[in-house]
């Protein structure tokens, strides 16, 4: 109950964005006006909603991460949330839930209205529906996790900055390497697994990292940003080794059919 | 650990914070008594607020450590916060919320929150209930702040200069309000002010911070008893070896004659000294005084 209070809390002042997702919606829908073709004008009517829509919650959930915690303790005023007997967890899963529900209520307010009168539901699978929204979903938690502790980094302007941006650039250069590995041995086709395994084990650590800022940092902005930081470095690191040995294993098991590519034809 | 210390309020251990090269606090100790009113005087940058936010769970101190009702609070700061009602020095209530929403929201946290008692004090106040908090003016946001902190009828209230920036009659309100809380539930408050004047009536103790040190914990009382403010007329020859058994803490002469604060013996029998009782703003300047000039 007291997530949901903190999540009805954030809500509180923001419902304008969902008028805004409203225009989104009439804009696509304009589109239908403008085309000759009804086939065409419903095509492009459904997909500019369903584009929009998925763009908006992103923003959102991008501008909402960035602010969430931040924000208010650089105003001074995550103090108020402390003082509650709430525990770190329900104030950060309270506003997680706020920026997820923030985002998919836009995203949907922006999508259903063109997508229903277009009739392009009727085309639809139950299937491709959950497709759309879990991949809007999960692009609306990856960027409001990864926004909200860039944020902290960013305002608390320490030190440890150096350490994340080593962590980053280190952890870029091992994503190359390690697709680059994949490329030459032939295995290209597994590339995709990687980054979707990097990318789950880079938000499993972004939303510790978020947590512990909230629960070890809490209104001491220098010292949220430290255990983001060292979280954040040991997340990249431990999801590198992950990938190291994911990409060892596929280069080891794969089919003898399967010949490794020579070096002049990769693909830059 | 023994009931006594389980019972106490407010206790702290050699705490102390340190931002980089700066301490900011330095091994404060002092203890609040259940039903007591302790006040925490301090200049501008003497640690008020860092000893406040350790006070508070807010901030973990790099030194010693904070115990409220005898947990310890970094670690407790969840179950300690159905006891304590804070207020704190920016109001900080999400501006969006209006009181409604406020009073809603923190009312929904709080098995004991008592609606009819936040309501009565909100008509008191005379609030516009359906304003954002961030429209509010700056004396109705700092009583909204207390009429929700005091909503949980908390053991313990922790002010932080609750009457910064407040007209004389917004001041009187909240200290009226204090006093009849402290009538009727005997609620420990700690408090940390400038308004010396304000505080005066109230506090049972005072400590007094400077440069990060607890120069003074002592009881008010003791401090007046220990402490005389005597003057004299510029046709009386007072040579500073007349005061001088007297240890005087803090004096000054010139051609309007002189003033002094003595902190030893009984000066009345001085001949042309006159004892005048001694205000805590005047001792509060006394002994910051002395402190900056030895130090």
């Amino acid at each position: 109950m007291s997530i949901l209070a903190v999540t009805r809390r954030e809500w509180t002042g923001r419902r304008n964005i969902l008028l805004l997702a409203l225009g989104f919606s009439v804009i696509s829908l304009l589109s239908l006006s403008f085309e000759t073709d009804p086939k065409t004008a419903h095509e492009k009517a459904s997909f500019m909603g369903v584009f929009s829509g998925t763009m908006l919650a992103w923003v959102i959930a991008l501008l909402f991460g960035a602010t969430m915690v931040s924000r208010d303790l650089e105003e001074r005023r995550f103090g108020f949330f402390l003082n509650q007997p709430l525990h770190p967890a329900q104030i950060f899963l309270g506003k997680v839930l706020a920026g997820l529900g923030l985002g998919l209520l836009a995203g949907l307010l922006a999508t259903l209205p063109p997508v229903l009168l277009s009739g392009l539901w009727r085309q639809l699978a139950l299937k491709d529906v959950g497709s759309v929204l879990g991949v809007g979903l999960a692009g609306c938690l990856v960027l409001l996790l990864f926004f909200h502790v860039v944020s902290i980094q960013v305002r608390s302007r320490s030190l440890w900055l150096l350490l994340d941006l080593v962590a980053w650039t280190a952890f870029f250069a091992g994503v190359r390497w390690l697709s680059l590995r994949l490329i030459d041995g032939g295995a290209f086709q597994d590339m995709f697994h990687l980054w979707l395994g990097l990318l789950a084990g880079v938000t499993l650590g972004l939303g510790i990292a978020g947590y512990l800022q909230v629960a070890e940092g809490r209104a001491d902005l220098q010292r949220g940003h430290r255990w983001v930081s060292v979280t954040m470095a040991l997340t990249l690191g431990l999801a590198l080794l992950a990938g190291w040995a994911d990409v060892s294993w596929v280069l080891k098991h794969r089919p003898p059919e399967a010949k490794a590519q020579p070096r002049n034809s990769r693909i830059r | 650990m023994t009931s006594q210390a389980a019972s106490l309020p407010v206790a702290c251990h050699q705490v102390g914070v340190r931002y980089g090269r700066t301490q900011a606090l330095d091994q404060a100790t002092f203890q609040v008594e259940p039903g007591q009113v302790y006040a925490l005087l301090g200049r501008n940058g003497s640690g008020k607020t860092s000893l406040v936010r350790c006070l508070l769970g807010h901030q973990k101190p790099t030194a010693g450590r904070v115990d409220l009702f005898g947990q310890d609070v970094w670690s407790a700061r969840q179950a300690l916060m159905h006891r304590v009602g804070v207020v704190a020095e920016e109001p900080d209530a999400p501006p969006l919320m209006t009181t409604r929403q406020l009073v809603r929201f923190c009312g929904s946290l709080y098995p004991t929150w008592d609606q009819a008692g936040v309501d009565q004090r909100l008509g008191r106040f005379r609030i516009p209930m359906d304003l954002p908090f961030g429209r509010l003016s700056r004396g109705q946001k700092g009583q909204v702040s207390l009429a929700l902190a005091l909503g949980p009828k908390p053991a313990l209230l922790v002010l932080d200069d609750p009457t910064l920036g407040l007209d004389a009659v917004a001041r009187r309100e909240v200290y009226d309000e204090l006093l009849g809380e402290l009538a009727e539930r005997g609620t420990t408050v700690l408090i940390t002010t400038h308004d010396l004047a304000g505080i005066e009536g109230l506090a049972d103790r005072i400590g007094i911070l400077h440069q990060g040190r607890l120069l003074v914990d002592a009881s008010l009382e003791d401090l007046k008893a220990r402490h005389r403010k005597v003057s004299w007329a510029p046709s009386q020859a007072v040579a500073p070896t007349d005061l001088a058994p007297f240890a005087p803490l803090w004096s000054r002469a010139g051609s309007l004659g002189g003033e002094a604060i003595l902190t030893l013996g009984d000066p009345s029998q001085v001949p042309g000294l006159q004892v005048h009782p001694l205000s805590l703003e005047e001792l509060f300047v006394a002994l910051v005084g002395e402190a900056e000039v030895a130090s």
